[in-house]
């Protein structure tokens, strides 16, 4: 026999359970017990939405959770999250540090931030005081800073001209010679085979003029760029702003100090102010200039002469390179994106079982 | 209102499985006073949770799953710990007390070999052959598939058979079985 029959074996089991007497004291045990688990019970009541959640509820929570992680890990490994770029960015807060006035005289007590530490911490928007340049981001017109190249090759001989011409035609349109360069490799001929000018001219007139440089020789290569530092130069603004308000604030102390040591305290700090105040003020006057005028550099070359830049291609070569570079950066773009997808997979993975496991646990110990 | 009819469920939770639990904890554990404390911490526990019951689910495992679950946490926890005498003390009370020999030693016999088999499987053998439990309602009361509780079942029936002291029981059963028709 290997296996034992069922009846035999019930009736065995049975006859073995049914050994001793079951008493009624255990069961009010039970029930006095039960009553004053009800008592607390009431006490730390629970609502009982919150109790008994259907597992839709559940889902949604889950899914919920998922979704804000995906929000806050997407950008993440997008790389989205840096440095404000193109952010307007405001600092209204003053840099002066808590005055406090004493009947002996005057204690002042704080520093000037450096500019790296300006530069990288201040880019948040904060106008709390009344900041004259916070207003005028409002109304401020974009700033853009242009800057160009253009080959050009020109008949034999005429490269001098050609750089004259071009200076010409930048003083006629309001701006002016900024460096020019002439490469004499001819040898003894007396004329340049090459140049290279850099101009600059009004930003208004920047596209204008990039066309009309172009009708000065042959262009084989242009090149332009236009980046918009409208933020730069309102957080430039913005800093100098607040450094003068706080100037003036100390200025306002030094009025009231009465002792040499007051006095010279506040100069040290009046001081520091002004320095930066300078420094921001010099960075803004680049950007200034930079925005008013558009650099353009024209390379002039004889005909003949080998050409400084570009090869550029056309065709079937264009078309063939253009393939591969497509082709690259679709297999780029998997890989880039194959590391985000794997640990999302994993990660719900983890979370599959890690709930699971959690909820037989819970099931099991609460009942 | 709603406090008073959960008590009355309780009450009527105990009138209808309390003595079946707690001989059903008793075959478990092998321990009448670990039985009756188990089956009180799961009829509490039972009660406590009540409202993860649902509706659609039947009553009967779903209280057995929680017996069988605190019967679980009693073997792997307290009673490893404890001296084992008390359990032999409360066998020999019994064998003294009743004078029907033969069926104290069926039942002491039936209790060693539970006591002998592993309890996933002591579990098992409880819920179908004492308290009258399916498959089915075996699988939902141990969280396990069917077809576990079936080989499960399979296994202890095949380790119950091979135990001596049942051995010896079932062959005097038959012997005195064949004495009578003879």
């Amino acid at each position: 026999m290997t296996m034992m029959d069922e009846d035999e074996l019930s009736a065995a089991i049975h006859g073995a359970a049914d050994e001793f007497e079951i008493s009624n004291e255990a069961k009010n045990r039970i029930l006095i017990e039960a009553r004053g688990s009800e008592r607390q019970q009431r006490r730390i009541s629970v609502p009982s939405y919150l109790r008994h959640q259907s597992r839709g509820l559940q889902f949604l929570r889950v899914a919920a959770v998922i979704i804000v992680l995906a929000a806050i890990s997407i950008p993440l490994f997008r790389g989205e999250i840096s440095p404000a770029k193109n952010k307007v960015a405001v600092s209204g807060t003053g840099f002066l540090q808590p005055v406090t006035l004493n009947s002996e005289g005057l204690v002042v007590s704080g520093s000037i931030p450096s500019p790296q530490k300006t530069a990288t911490s201040q880019l948040s928007v904060t106008a709390t005081s009344a900041s004259p340049t916070s207003h005028g981001a409002a109304v401020l017109s974009p700033k853009i800073e242009s800057t160009g190249s253009v080959d050009l090759t020109v008949k034999m001989g005429q490269v001098n001209s050609s750089l004259t011409k071009l200076g010409a035609l930048a003083t006629g349109d309001g701006g002016f010679v900024l460096s020019t360069q002439a490469n004499d490799r001819s040898h003894g001929t007396g004329s340049f085979s090459s140049g290279t000018i850099v101009l600059e001219v009004p930003q208004r007139v920047f596209t204008k003029f990039v066309s009309q440089v172009q009708r000065v020789g042959k262009a084989t290569s242009i090149l332009t760029s236009s980046s918009d530092v409208t933020s730069q130069y309102v957080n430039l603004q913005a800093r100098i702003s607040a450094l003068n308000a706080s100037r003036q604030q100390y200025l306002a102390i030094m009025a009231r100090a009465t002792s040499i040591s007051g006095i010279l305290a506040v100069q040290n700090q009046l001081d520091a102010i002004q320095s930066q105040i300078e420094q921001y003020q010099g960075q803004l006057n680049v950007l200034n200039h930079a925005t008013t005028f558009g650099t353009l550099t024209v390379t002039l070359t004889q005909s003949g002469a080998p050409a400084h830049v570009t090869h550029h291609r056309s065709g079937l070569s264009k078309a063939w390179h253009d393939g591969v570079d497509g082709f690259i950066a679709g297999f780029e773009w998997l890989i880039r994106l194959a590391g985000p997808v794997l640990f999302a997979v994993l990660f719900l993975g983890f979370l599959l079982v890690a709930g699971r496991w959690a909820r037989r646990t819970v099931r099991r110990r609460r009942i | 209102m709603q406090n008073s009819s959960g008590l009355n469920d309780l009450e009527l939770w105990l009138e209808e499985g309390y003595p079946q639990s707690v001989r059903t904890a008793y075959l478990i554990l092998g321990n009448r006073h670990d039985a009756e404390d188990a089956v009180q911490e799961a009829f509490l526990r039972a009660w406590k949770f009540r409202h993860s019951l649902s509706k659609e689910s039947s009553f009967k495992p779903w209280l057995y799953r929680v017996v069988v679950n605190t019967c679980n946490s009693k073997l792997r926890q307290e009673i490893p710990h404890r001296d084992r005498r008390s359990d032999e003390e409360d066998l020999e009370t019994v064998e003294t007390r009743d004078l029907v020999f033969d069926r104290i030693a069926l039942a002491n016999d039936v209790m060693s070999a539970l006591k002998d088999l592993p309890a996933h499987l002591r579990t098992v053998v409880v819920l179908r052959y004492y308290a009258d439990l399916s498959e089915r309602e075996i699988a939902i009361a141990i969280d396990r598939k069917q077809g576990t509780v079936k080989s499960r079942l399979n296994e202890a029936r095949r380790q119950l058979a091979l135990h001596p002291a049942l051995r010896l029981e079932m062959s005097n059963i038959s012997n005195s079985d064949e004495e009578i028709t003879g």
